[in-house]
């Protein structure tokens, strides 16, 4: 008898997942559809399409690499700024004209440096922190994310410090045909529009943080339904009973901590390459915010659900921007948001489809 | 008492002025069912947080399966071949059953992160021996119909049943229980005494703290009383009853002045 009662509600939640998930398509679909619309007859340029899909990108970044840390191990991370600066500063410094270290270093092999510099932060950020409770984790983060942004402030012999860094060259400069192409293109004249450098440029842009983005979400996708993936979700539950079962939840908590943070990390790379001109502000606190939003709107632990956060970032900030309102409105906007979904749906809006089991281990297997 | 799978000496722990367990010395023999028991604030649990490795101890020494194990993680003692559970159960939120019995077998491949990628095969195939071995000591504690419920929709005495069962995957030497029969009806009480003298018949040794009586007296032997942190004594069922000493620990109440 209970057990009829209760797969009666479990199919009600069932049906009203489905609902949901219908009418986000449907939202999602319509979104693209105004834009696509909004371009062919000349309210939207092209370059703005663009841009506004890299930066759905970027923020889908951020929020899938917050995931791995939040939705899968459960650890409160306050320090994604920090990675999110790292990835823009350790490129530029290295490959920017106005850099006062060198701009000898081709990009991509600055994006290498960047990995390594992250992994070493990561590790220098997680070493105290990683084995502390999540409250003092919270804080500890937050705190060292801070130290981050100060030092880039502050070190204006190896930074810039608060002038920024110009002389940012673009990502493939120095690559055969990929270095030269959005000038080599040249323009075309589209009758409204004229597709110029700038847009073959953000274009080329969008191809790099859009390919961040599936290496990202394939390689995430797959850990997930691992028994690596498995551990991690014990230990966000009950790291006493995942220590009991052999599990070593420092270390595994450490993995999971750098792997969130180079994904976060590839952001700020989009986002110097995108942008010519490089300030501190990229470490503000603002950022990590907005990654958190992403992750508990679409649902802790579930990686569309981050993308998904991710483009509803964007739509807030750039949605408010179109609509002329200030950034006061847009803050309150986020705010209101968040108390909206966890009043009526903290699980978020596409949270996990529940079973995780390796794919080849049983017939069929679930898609996330 | 040749062949001891666990042995503390001397094992000393106390919280500020309070000593909860205070020089226990003893042993496991391997192939048994050694029950412990004692009154409330007797230092059960605090021992078996201090041979698990949740508590370092103050003084004195562990040795599982002739290692030492003293001030080791817990994870690492588990590696030496001692599994426990908890008093209360464990709820795994967002798994299933199923997953939350895969969680149990050790030096999974797996559980790396790079083999993820380079090994994708061997993982599977692994998964795929886990996942059997799962459903079938589902099946043998009668609980498969729950393999895809949520494991927070199950009752208290499906969890313990799980546990157990999970606790199996590990393929411990020493399984520590703590109070498995607490909160559970008599019938599955029957069942889960059913199913460790099974286990104990394929070879598991089991460590058991319970208050309820009669089933650890069935079960066990030895039994082993602990009195105010430290062991008043070892025996039979039959001689832990007839004993005076234990009779005066419950009902003369001299630890809770």
């Amino acid at each position: 008898m209970a057990d009829e009662t209760r797969s009666a509600f479990e199919e009600s939640e069932d049906t009203r997942q489905a609902q949901i998930e219908r009418a986000t398509n449907a939202v999602l679909v319509a979104a693209a559809l105004a834009l696509v619309g909004g371009t062919l007859v000349g309210l939207v340029s092209p370059s703005y399409l663009v841009f506004l899909v890299s930066l759905a990108a970027m923020y889908g970044l951020l929020s899938l690499g917050l995931n791995v840390q939040w939705g899968y191990a459960g650890l409160i991370n306050f320090s994604v700024a920090a990675f999110f600066g790292l990835g823009a500063y350790v490129p530029v410094l290295l490959s920017a004209s106005g850099s006062p270290i060198t701009d000898a270093v081709p990009p991509i092999v600055g994006l290498f440096a960047a990995v390594v510099v992250t992994v070493l932060l990561a590790l220098a950020i997680g070493i105290p922190t990683l084995s502390l409770r999540e409250d003092y984790l919270a804080i500890a983060s937050l705190g060292l994310a801070e130290v981050v942004r100060l030092v880039f402030r502050n070190q204006e012999n190896w930074t810039g410090g608060t002038s920024g860094v110009g002389g940012i060259p673009l990502f493939f400069e120095g690559v055969p045909v990929l270095g030269t192409l959005p000038r080599d293109i040249g323009t075309v004249d589209l009758g409204i529009y004229t597709l110029g450098f700038q847009f073959w440029n953000g274009l080329l842009n969008a191809l790099i943080v859009g390919s961040f983005v599936l290496v990202s979400y394939l390689v995430l996708r797959r850990v997930h339904r691992s028994p690596w993936g498995r551990v991690l979700r014990t230990i966000r539950s009950d790291e006493d009973l995942a220590e009991a079962l052999g599990k070593n939840a420092y270390a595994f908590r450490m993995q999971a901590f750098v792997l969130g943070s180079v994904v976060t990390m590839l952001a700020g790379v989009y986002y110097a390459y995108s942008n010519y001109f490089l300030t501190p502000g990229i470490f503000d606190p603002i950022y990590t915010f907005y990654a958190w939003i992403a992750v508990i709107l679409g649902g802790s632990g579930s990686n569309r659900g981050a993308l998904f956060g991710g483009v509803v970032i964007v739509a807030i900030i750039e949605g408010t921007r179109a609509f002329g309102l200030s950034a006061s409105w847009r803050l309150f906007a986020v705010g209101l948001l968040i108390i909206l979904v966890m009043r009526f749906r903290p699980q978020g809006v596409l949270p996990p489809r529940d079973e995780l089991i390796w794919p080849g281990a049983r017939g069929g297997g679930t898609d996330e | 008492m040749s062949d001891p799978v666990l042995r503390t000496e001397n094992l000393r722990k106390s919280f500020g002025g309070l000593t909860a367990t205070d020089d226990v010395t003893m042993e496991v023999e391997r192939g048994t069912i050694t029950g412990m028991i004692g009154p409330n604030g007797a230092g059960k649990s605090t021992f078996f947080n201090l041979v698990s490795g949740f508590y370092q101890p103050d003084g004195g020494s562990v040795v599982v399966n002739e290692t030492e194990t003293t001030g080791m993680e817990p994870h690492e003692v588990t590696e030496h071949g001692l599994v426990r559970t908890f008093q209360t159960p464990r709820k795994l939120e967002g798994m299933t059953v199923r997953e939350a019995m895969l969680v149990g077998p050790q030096n999974q491949l797996g559980e790396s992160f790079l083999p993820v990628f380079t090994q994708p095969g061997t993982v599977a195939e692994e998964e795929r021996r886990n996942l059997e071995r799962a459903e079938e000591l589902l099946e043998r504690f009668e609980i498969d119909h729950l393999a895809g419920q949520p494991a927070t929709d199950i009752s208290g005495g499906q969890l313990k049943l799980v546990e157990l069962a999970r606790a199996m995957l590990a393929e411990p030497d020493l399984l520590l229980l703590d109070e498995p029969v607490a909160g559970v009806n008599p019938t599955l009480a029957n069942k889960l005494a059913d199913i460790i003298e099974e286990l104990h018949d394929d070879g598991i040794t089991f460590l058991i703290i319970e208050h309820d009586m009669g089933f650890i007296m069935d079960l066990a032997d030895p039994i082993v009383v602990l009195n105010q942190g430290a062991v008043l004594m070892e025996g039979s069922a039959e001689q832990v009853r007839s004993d005076d000493r234990v009779v005066e620990a419950y009902l003369g109440g001299g630890s809770d002045v």
